[in-house]
This record gives C-alpha cells, sequence and structure tokens, in this order.
C-alpha cells in the first residue's frame, strides 16, 4: 500500500501503523466472513447443492433465474421499493428526533432519552415483531384503542404498510444513533450566528443542519436499506400473502427447496444491486464527507 | 421550539415503545396463545424460574453478546480511525467489503460459516459464535465510529501532534475522549446486534451450547410462550438497570 | 456449569424414582448417551418419556433440533458422528441412505418392529434394493381444518368458494402446495403431469388467501386471534389445537383424500451409541410410549398396528386417524432433484401472483 498520509512525528512507518489497525478487523473479517463467503459464491455456479455424493457440475442456470422467471422482476422491485420507503421514513424521523435529541434536552436526560431509544434493539426481534401483529390484527390493540372514537376496524396486518412499519420500528434507532453523532458536535453558536445574520428555519436546515448531518443519514441509510432488502422475517409475519420479497425467496432456497446454488447467486445478484446503488451515490457520499470535515 | 421538539420524540418514542408495552403486557396474560381479552397472571414468570434450558440459554446469551461487543468495539475502532484518518491506496475498496456481512442475508452468511467451519475443523459451539457474531458485529461497529470521527477534527490531534506528543499519547489524550460517545454506542449497538442475532447463532451453535433467540427459534413448532414475554422483560429491566448505572457514574464527555 | 450439574442430579434423582415405580419394564442396565435429531416438541423429547427411558434403560437422551426437512440432512453431513437417532420423512429417506448418513436398520434389536403393519414396513420409501433403512413410526396427514360452526368443504374446488373469502389460512410449504394442487385437479400428487392446472387451482385461492402460516405454533396464534375459518393443517397439529389449546377445530379430509406422509426414525451413520440407539427406537414405536403421547399431548397415527389399537376408542387422535385415509397412492414419496426444484419454482410463482 503506498501512503501520502500527513507527515508527522511518528515513529512507525505510515504503512506499517495502518496496516497494524486494519489487520485484525479484516483478518477476522476473512476467517468468519469472506473465506466462508468465498465458497457459497463457487456453490452458486454448481447445478445442486454440493453435499451428496452425486457428481456436481458447473453452469450459469441460477444467475438467469430473472429471465427464465420473469415473476421474480416483480417481486425484486417490491422489494426495492420497501428499502427506499423503509429507509426514506427512517431517515426524516431519524434525523428530526436527533435534531430534537442535540436542540432540545441536555445532559443527563439527553442520555436517559439515547438509552430509552436504544433499548428496544434489547428484546428479541421475532417476539417484538409478533407483538406487531397483536396491535395490528382487526380486534387487535389497535382496533380497541379506535373503538373508542369508531365503528369498524383500522387494523392493516398483512399488508405492504405493515411491513414498512415493522421494519421502520427494527431500524430507526439506528438511524436515530448515527444521525445523533453527527449532530450533537454542532455548535450552537453556529447556529445562532446564522439566525442573527436574517437566516429563516429553512436556510439553517439546507445549509447548516443537513449537511452536518449528511454523514450521520449516510450511514443511517446504508444500516438500513441493506439489511431490509434482505429481511425476510418481517414481511412473512406482517406481510402474510404479499409478503413474498426476495429475502424470502433466498429463505425457501435454502432452508425448503434444499437449492442453495439458486439461494447464493440471489443473494449475490442482490449483493450487486446494493453495490452498485452505492457506487452510483459514492459521489454524495464523498460530498457527504467533505462537508462534515 | 423546545416544546415541539419534545413532543415530537414522545411520539417517537411512543412508536418505538408500542410493541414492547404489548410485549411486557402480554407475559402477564394468561393465555398461552396470547389470546385477548386481557387475563391477569404470573404463570409465566413461576414457569420461567423452572425452565432452566430457557435460563441458561439466556445466561449463555448474555456472556456471549458482552464477549463479543469488547472484542468488536475495539478491533472495528481501530479499524475505523485507519480507514477515516489515513489516506492510502484500496481505502474504498476496504470500506466497501464492511458491505457483505450487513448485506447478504445472515442465512447464507451462517449457512457458509457453518460449511466452513466444518471443513476447517472449527466446528460448532461458543467459540465458533464468538467468531462468527464478532465478524457480524464489526462492520456496523466501524460505521458507528466512523461517522462519529467525521466530526472530531483532525486538526486537534495534529495540533498536539505538532506540540510534541507521539500519535498514542495524542490519541488517548484527544481522540478518545471526543470519540467516547460513538465508542460507547457503537459497542451498545455491537452488543445488541450479538444479543438477537438467531440465524447466524442457529447453524453454529451446537446441542450443549445454545442462545436465547436459537432457543426460542426452534421452539416455533412447539410453540414459543409468554415465557418468552417474560424473560425479554426481565432482560429489558436487567440491561436499562445496567446501562442507568453505568450513565450515573461514567459520563465522559457529557455535553454541557 | 453449576446449572448442569443440579439438572444432572434432578434428572438422577427423578429416574430413581421413576424406576421405583416402572419395575415392569424390561430393565436393560446400559447406561450412557445418545443425540436424537428431531422437530422440537415431536414426541421424542416428552420430559415423561424420557425419564421413562433413562429408569429402564440408563441411557440419557440429548437432543438437537432442526427447523426443516432440508436441514436434518445439512446437519447429518457436517456432523458426522454426533447423532444416534433422527428423524426422516419417508420421502427423504432415499436420499439420506444412498449418501450413507443413516445405517441399515436392524430390526432384530428393535422386536416392536414385528407389530408394525405390513404396508408401512414394506413401503419402498423405507428401503434400498429391499434394505430397510428407518423404521416407519407415525403416519399423518395435510388436509383441511375448519372452525367450529364453519361450513365444511366437500372437496378441495369449494376452498376457492366466496363463502371463505379472505378467511382462508394456506400452508407455506412448496410440496404440500403443489400436492394439493394436484389432487384437486386429480392428479398424482408425487408427480402431476399438467403442472399449469397445479398453478391455475392454486391461483384461484388467491381471494380468499388470509395468510400463509409456516408453523404449528404460528397457526395456533393466529385462529385464536379469529384471524382465518378454514386451513390446510396437520392432522397431529389439529388435535393438540384442540386438546390443549381448546381451540374449537374440526379436521376434515374431502373426497379427494388428504396428503399422507410417514415419518421414520433412522440410526445415523457412525452413531457412537448403536445399542442405545435400537433401544430408543424401539422404545418409540412401543405401544405404552404411543398410548400416553397421543392421549396426553396429541400425535399422529402409530405405525404400529398394536399401538393403535391400544388407544381408546373415543380418542380424538384415533378419529382423526382412520385407516381408510392411508390411501398409498397419497403417500409423499422420493422425488428426483429436478422435480422438486420444478415443485418450488411452481409454488414461488403462485406466492409472487398472491403478492401482486
Amino acid at each position: 500500500m503506498a501512503l501520502r498520509g500527513p507527515v508527522g512525528p511518528r515513529r512507525l512507518p505510515d504503512w506499517m501503523a495502518t496496516t497494524a489497525l486494519l489487520l485484525p478487523a479484516y483478518a477476522w473479517l476473512t476467517l468468519a466472513v469472506f473465506l466462508p463467503l468465498l465458497t457459497m459464491f463457487v456453490f452458486s455456479f454448481l447445478n445442486k447443492t454440493p453435499m451428496g455424493q452425486a457428481p456436481v457440475e458447473f453452469t450459469l442456470r441460477h444467475y438467469r433465474a430473472f429471465i427464465d422467471q420473469p415473476y421474480l422482476l416483480g417481486v425484486a422491485w417490491n422489494t426495492l421499493m420497501m428499502g427506499v420507503w423503509t429507509t426514506l421514513i427512517c431517515a426524516v424521523l431519524g434525523f428530526l428526533a436527533a435534531l430534537a435529541l442535540v436542540r432540545c434536552s441536555f445532559g443527563r436526560s439527553r442520555e436517559m432519552l439515547l438509552v430509552l431509544i436504544l433499548l428496544p434493539f434489547w428484546t428479541n426481534g421475532l417476539v417484538r415483531v409478533f407483538s406487531w401483529t397483536m396491535v395490528l390484527r382487526e380486534n387487535g390493540f389497535l382496533d380497541s384503542l379506535w373503538h373508542l372514537v369508531g365503528d369498524g376496524s383500522v387494523g392493516f396486518l398483512y399488508s405492504r404498510p405493515a411491513i414498512i412499519l415493522g421494519l421502520v420500528h427494527g431500524y430507526l434507532p439506528y438511524m436515530i444513533l448515527t444521525c445523533y453523532i453527527a449532530l450533537v458536535t454542532i455548535d450552537d453558536a453556529v447556529i445562532e450566528a446564522a439566525q442573527s445574520l436574517g437566516a429563516r428555519w429553512w436556510t439553517v436546515l439546507g445549509s447548516i443542519l443537513i449537511p452536518l448531518a449528511l454523514p450521520g443519514l449516510i450511514s443511517g441509510a446504508v444500516l438500513t436499506f441493506v439489511p431490509v432488502i434482505g429481511s425476510f422475517m418481517e414481511p412473512r409475519i406482517l406481510g402474510g400473502p404479499v409478503g413474498m420479497t426476495l429475502g424470502t425467496v433466498i429463505e425457501d432456497q435454502f432452508t425448503q427447496a434444499f437449492n442453495w446454488p439458486l439461494g447464493a447467486s440471489l443473494s449475490f445478484t442482490l449483493l450487486a444491486v446494493v453495490l452498485a446503488i452505492f457506487a452510483t451515490f459514492s459521489g454524495v457520499l464523498r460530498r457527504g464527507t467533505a462537508g462534515a470535515s | 421550539m423546545t416544546r415541539l421538539g419534545l413532543v415530537f420524540l414522545g411520539m417517537v418514542l411512543l412508536f418505538l415503545y408500542t410493541p414492547i408495552l404489548v410485549l411486557m403486557a402480554m407475559g402477564f396474560n394468561a393465555s398461552p396463545l396470547y389470546e385477548l381479552p386481557f387475563e391477569f397472571s404470573t404463570r409465566w414468570y413461576s414457569d420461567l424460574m423452572g425452565n432452566e434450558s430457557l435460563l441458561t440459554a439466556g445466561f449463555n446469551s448474555i456472556v456471549l453478546a458482552l464477549i463479543t461487543s469488547v472484542l468488536a468495539t475495539a478491533i472495528g475502532t481501530l479499524a475505523a480511525l485507519a480507514l477515516s484518518r489515513r489516506h492510502f491506496r484500496g481505502r474504498s475498496l476496504l470500506q466497501l467489503l464492511l458491505l457483505p456481512p450487513i448485506a447478504i442475508p445472515w442465512l447464507i452468511t451462517g449457512t457458509a460459516m457453518l460449511i466452513f467451519f466444518f471443513w476447517t475443523g472449527i466446528g460448532r459451539g461458543m467459540h465458533a459464535l464468538v467468531i462468527g457474531h464478532v465478524a457480524l458485529a464489526v462492520p456496523y461497529v466501524v460505521l458507528v465510529v466512523g461517522t462519529g470521527l467525521q466530526t472530531v477534527r483532525a486538526d486537534l490531534e495534529e495540533a498536539a501532534m505538532s506540540l510534541g506528543s507521539t500519535p498514542i499519547h495524542a490519541f488517548f489524550a484527544i481522540t478518545l475522549p471526543l470519540l467516547f460517545p460513538s465508542i460507547l454506542g457503537a459497542a451498545l449497538f455491537a452488543f445488541a446486534v450479538s444479543l438477537d442475532q438467531f440465524v447466524v447463532s442457529y447453524f453454529l451453535s451446537s446441542p450443549g451450547y445454545v442462545t436465547l433467540p436459537v432457543q426460542i427459534y426452534s421452539a416455533i413448532r412447539k410453540g414459543f410462550t409468554p415465557e418468552i414475554n417474560a424473560i425479554s422483560t426481565l432482560l429489558l429491566l436487567g440491561s436499562m438497570t445496567v446501562i442507568l448505572i453505568f450513565a450515573r457514574f461514567a459520563r465522559p464527555g457529557a455535553p454541557k | 456449569m453449576a446449572n448442569f450439574t443440579r439438572r444432572d442430579t434432578m434428572r438422577m434423582l427423578t429416574a430413581a424414582l421413576a424406576a421405583g415405580a416402572a419395575g415392569s419394564f424390561p430393565a436393560r442396565a446400559q447406561g450412557g448417551k445418545i443425540t436424537v435429531l428431531n422437530w422440537q416438541g415431536y414426541g421424542t423429547d416428552e420430559a415423561w418419556a424420557l425419564e421413562a427411558f433413562m429408569a429402564a434403560t440408563g441411557i440419557e437422551v440429548v437432543h438437537d433440533y432442526f427447523s426443516s426437512e432440508a436441514e436434518t440432512l445439512t446437519k447429518l453431513r457436517t456432523n458426522p458422528g454426533a447423532y444416534d437417532v433422527v428423524l426422516l420423512n419417508s420421502a427423504r429417506v432415499s436420499t439420506a441412505a444412498s449418501e450413507g448418513l443413516i445405517a441399515p436398520a436392524d430390526l432384530s434389536k428393535v422386536p416392536n418392529a414385528a407389530n408394525i403393519s405390513p404396508d408401512l414396513l414394506a413401503n419402498p420409501n423405507f428401503s434400498i434394493d429391499g434394505q430397510g433403512y428407518a423404521v416407519p413410526w407415525v403416519w399423518g396427514m395435510t388436509s383441511i381444518a375448519v372452525r367450529e360452526g364453519i361450513a365444511k368443504p366437500a372437496s378441495y374446488k369449494d376452498l376457492a368458494s366466496e363463502a371463505y373469502a379472505g378467511r382462508f389460512a394456506m400452508n407455506d410449504d412448496a410440496m404440500i402446495a403443489v400436492a394439493l394442487g394436484a389432487l384437486t385437479t386429480g392428479q398424482d400428487l408425487n408427480d402431476p403431469a399438467d403442472m399449469e392446472a397445479v398453478k391455475e387451482a392454486l391461483k384461484a385461492l388467491k381471494p380468499n388467501v388470509k395468510m400463509l402460516w409456516s408453523s404449528e405454533d404460528q397457526w395456533n396464534k393466529s385462529f385464536a386471534a379469529g384471524e382465518f375459518d378454514v386451513s390446510i393443517f396437520w392432522s397431529g397439529g389439529s388435535v393438540r389445537s384442540r386438546r390443549n389449546a381448546n381451540l374449537p377445530v374440526d379436521f376434515v379430509v374431502p373426497a379427494e383424500g388428504a396428503v399422507v406422509w410417514v415419518d421414520g426414525l433412522a440410526m445415523a451413520a457412525g452413531a457412537p451409541n448403536p445399542d442405545g440407539a435400537a433401544a430408543f427406537i424401539n422404545w418409540m414405536i412401543d405401544p405404552a410410549f404411543y398410548v400416553e403421547w397421543a392421549t396426553k399431548v396429541g400425535a399422529p397415527a402409530s405405525a404400529n398396528a398394536q399401538a393403535l389399537a391400544g388407544l381408546p376408542a373415543d380418542d380424538l387422535s384415533a378419529q382423526v386417524h382412520k385407516a381408510e385415509f392411508m390411501v398409498s397412492k397419497n403417500v409423499m414419496s422420493a422425488m428426483p432433484d429436478e422435480r422438486r426444484e420444478a415443485f418450488n419454482a411452481a409454488w414461488q410463482e403462485v406466492k409472487a401472483f398472491y403478492a401482486e
């Protein structure tokens, strides 16, 4: 690795220090994730799961799944939309919540609030999603509240909005945390200065707060969008018949169909789509990084 | 403005806690099938006390999450320092390499780990779970700490170093205290990732060493009972207490 | 670790007590340990049965669980020498046997096998070239469960009727879904010639499908909450739901018949404790165990004719599992990988249609 780092009074050569910092994490990831995934990547070119005694052959067939089974395109589109909506809603709510945390709370009460926001993670995901079904179903908790004012049912279990709701619930704390970390260092004086110079609230928001929060918004979006489009538990439990996503298709290949090559090729296709999206937005990402430093 | 912000925060908390409150309430509902109307009972708590497999699994989960949290935070923070402070060729590639563990469904990562660990003789059990969980948590730590690092001004370190302090000393004197909230957030994150992880654990746990989510997940055919709600509630209240005590006594970098 | 010690002590105490009470069992003081691979809560891990088994033989039983049939084979492959006894659907036995994952069944060590109905014992799914690889344990059905007070469908075709609009729950399982479509359209459920007709029959259910369930637990909770009235369900599950959870559900087999499956117990290849495994399999098909399991908990039908005869006539398990439903052409059988793949693709397409 060639280096262009800043020159300072260092004892170790730069490249050695960089390597020493990176080595533990990437060695660990190599052993536990990359090598296993590489194995799986090889599997995705096999004609069948290579665990029997029957001979296996190499094939590209599984990467043609979207051509051979065109309805998968519709599933993929729905999955992508699910990811976009969840990320957007999380971004808006998460940014505002982080802003409120930074601007409207102080000291210990702020820490309390932050802890309260992160704590839902401490419960089992399956049980959390199941609890939502109890809220959303007909004659569930939501309906009990509704019946105080109206008739009929407002329950919307087994629908796309139900899936989005469950996913937003699961990933909102990530977004709040990353936005909070980005916003917490904002100097009040900057905002006051802008206001005293006559800036309206939308100017403050658009030219100070959002650019400052951008690194947080971006990491939050990565941490939300990426797992959401691979999710299968929330769609299955909250979506019912409309809960088919690429995640559930992939899960089926592993648990039911025992077609690992197809499951693997679908997930590597998914990964390729994710990387393509990030490559497209990397310009924004760089500008975001520049804006914060 | 302040009031509006607090009202909004209250609504967000209400949303976040709706299923948690339902979860807690149903731990006191008599019906094993979570049927309504609500009928108060402490049956599930007393059942839980006699359910050694669930308690052992819960204990295992906490220990595993603690180990994961410490290891992942340590090595993830080091990597984040290199990735956001140092300029070198291949940096973007290394950053992209953090995505597969998050992007690829855990089911596939888990299956892949199972096969790979089987082939290499690592096998299953607690050590395999530690390897797997830390790997899954590291990318989160790098992203969270990296976000924090972007807001800690590098020129402070440079200033310290130009005044003659070593990089290591500058790190401990300047960067670490400023970074502490991010590192703590990352550690809490890693803890949660491990505590809630069931797919990878499911493949890597051995018959003798099972975690709570695995216990719940394999119970889905037999049926999970409100004992799960009881143990979740206890876990939640327990961690809340620990965190609040922690927040009370160790508050470096507490703003204002 | 203290937990384990305490549990072991408890277990030995219980075993000692049970041994005093159960003098009639053939005591073969073998000792040791066996590991069983099965669904959780599917007979072999009933605490009372394991205590009695321990008391009689001194063998401790440890369990590992799987959550899908495909995973059973994965666990066997990646953990050679870890398991002694494994539960296998008859449709999966030949795959496991041809890969050398399970050992040939030595019926001389399983005296109760003498009472297994000849039809089942001779079932080609359990053997390769005349050599048996698993001991038939229980059989059961997948068909229709109906809430009390709701009109019972006389045919699978009725499931598409408007009367059940938004009140039907389907099992999210490709093999079962295609088999049902095949029965609906009068085809062979193991090899339907006209897959398009199967898909059409399943797609016709769309306006009625409220949810897709994948575990008995999920089924019970949703049924209890009144989410649906009519469903594809398991025979043994319906008995457990009615008896243990007091759910108002009846099991119905329409004119076309039910999808029938047979589960067998096999000994894993390289089992550390083969004698213990044989003893446990024998215990599991013993009438004494079965009658208690079926009447206390709820079970599919035993493969052991004597065990079935031992059930009280008014027992729910006996009433649901009528011998006339055990039609050999409806039994799920082994199938080539290509066909299994086609089944999966068909069900996936139908689900994508539901999700549109």
